[in-house]
């Protein structure tokens, strides 16, 4: 899909540009430095309630909200499809409130906000990435007290994270976390990247463009500048792996994305497709061409 | 303020306060997220002795929220009452309370009582907004860290003394984040960057 401004002037002017408030903006905006100077760490924030409800991506949303410029073309994904409930209401949100072009494609976004996935295009210097996050502590499954995750935040006492790991080990053979996958970033903060899969976790490392995460209800932000070490926890004799398919995308034929399990009849054979639907669709394309 | 109206020293600040503000914004996080890589800030005017990009950043991040401390060569009636109209900001005395510091090069050798944060709380802290006269004029230095991909070479002209206390107050996560403006332009100084001085790696 190509470029689609909203027209002309904003369609809803009875809100502010991008709908939050400028003091709220304010507030988010020096966070968003905080977060930057000290990468990986949680900044708390006075989140705001959004028209929708938390789980829906208020915190990324709010993020989006306070960096969101005229200039900007907006992507919006969830699980990596632009054409979900999620992704174009949130994108409809904003071509109505701060009137800015959206686009489908990852290679002409400047801003993509995102549920989950990390798109499988490349991403280039200069593109923002906003992930909503549901809970930013990957500490809280083994703590429950934020007294204490903070403590051991400033501690650097991450012991704990390896000792879930290894649980993981001791009982499947192999360390069964497939999403959610706790990173240390910059060798200093250990960081939830989201439920993203594990198989996103290496697109983190080194990635040229920013990460901003955003969490709604737990009013957390943090991020993740351009050009940063983001490392998956691992141990020596079991070392960080991402998933593989024996299976190829039943439309592009990609052996390389991230792929979606699809059960198709009654009798329960499965198809797999990209759960990228702006790379199935540049591939398929370029297949079709290639026929013609 | 020894006038009785102050009005009379008001000029006009963002052109569009709303659009204004983000771009001033966007340049101020692209400076922090690549430091040392020059940003332009040209959205406001120059205000007295603040130029355009000084007082750019001020109008994007300052509001009531945000305590400022001014060094005294920006402590000036004008400066004063345009920073309260357009921002509110409260101006403060004390170092120790301020969110936010308007410096000149003349303050860079003493940084000492600038809230640096805590360990638990190492957001919580100072950052510095320094208008220099020039951003290219000093001996480069090589720096490393989080935005930049293998070592940047930045020659800022700043005085040895800025960096000794720089060093002095950092403990990562704690630490003072600057921001360095002359004219209409930007560079970022964040605290996770390693600045190697030449003299140093030679020793």
């Amino acid at each position: 899909m190509n470029l689609s401004t909203a027209s002309g002037a904003r369609e809803a002017s009875a809100y502010n540009f991008a709908y939050l408030d400028e003091q709220t903006k304010r507030m988010i905006r020096r966070g968003l430095l905080k977060a930057i100077s000290i990468p990986g760490y949680q900044v708390p924030f006075g989140g705001r309630e959004m028209p929708l409800p938390y789980g829906w991506g208020t915190g990324g949303m709010q993020l989006t909200a306070a960096i969101l410029g005229a200039d900007d073309v907006l992507k919006v994904i969830d699980q990596g499809a632009d054409d979900t409930t999620n992704a174009v209401s949130i994108r409809r949100f904003f071509a109505r409130t701060a009137g800015v072009a959206t686009t489908e494609r990852t290679v002409e976004a400047s801003v993509i906000q995102t549920r989950h996935r990390i798109p499988e295009t490349p991403l280039s210097a200069g593109q923002i990435m906003v992930y909503q996050v549901p809970i930013p502590e990957p500490l809280r499954f083994i703590e429950p007290s934020e007294q204490e995750t903070r403590t051991m935040h400033a501690l650097e006492d991450y012991g704990v994270m390896h000792v879930k790991l290894y649980e993981d080990i001791a009982t499947f053979g192999h360390i069964a976390t497939a999403y959610a996958y706790p990173v240390t970033v910059d060798e200093r903060y250990v960081m939830d990247p989201s439920p993203i899969p594990k198989f996103d976790n290496p697109k983190l490392d080194m990635s040229p463009a920013l990460m901003l995460f955003g969490a709604g209800r737990e009013k957390r932000l943090y991020a993740v500048p351009p050009f940063t070490k983001v490392i998956s926890l691992d141990f020596e004799d079991h070392p960080f792996a991402v998933q593989q398919w024996e299976e190829c995308c039943a439309f592009c034929g990609s052996s390389e994305s991230f792929l979606d399990e699809l059960i198709v009849d009654d009798a329960g054979s499965k198809r797999y497709v990209c759960s990228d639907t702006d790379y199935c669709r540049q591939r398929t394309e370029r297949l079709e061409e290639n026929l013609q | 303020m020894t006038t009785p109206h102050s009005s009379h020293w008001l000029q006009p600040a963002f052109d569009d306060p709303v659009l204004d503000a983000q771009v001033s914004f966007r340049a101020a996080l692209a400076a922090l997220a690549e430091p040392g890589l020059t940003q332009s800030m040209a959205r406001a005017h120059a205000l007295g002795d603040l130029a355009p990009a000084t007082y750019g950043l001020c109008l994007a991040f300052l509001d009531s929220d945000t305590p400022l401390w001014l060094a005294p060569r920006f402590d000036t009636p004008l400066i004063r009452a345009n920073l309260a109209f357009h921002c509110g900001c409260p101006i403060v005395a004390e170092r120790e309370i301020a969110l936010f510091a308007l410096l000149d090069e003349s303050e860079l050798a003493d940084l000492s009582d600038f809230d640096n944060g805590s360990e638990r709380y190492p957001d919580q802290s100072c950052t510095l907004l320094i208008q220099l006269a020039d951003l290219h004029a000093g001996a480069p230095l090589r720096w490393r860290g989080p935005g930049i991909k293998d070592v940047r070479s930045v020659n800022l002209p700043l005085p040895a003394s800025f960096w000794q206390q720089r060093q002095a107050r950092s403990a990562f996560p704690r630490g003072l984040d600057c921001f360095f403006a002359a004219g209409g332009e930007v560079i970022g100084l964040p605290r996770s960057t390693r600045v190697l001085i030449e003299t140093e790696e030679a020793a």
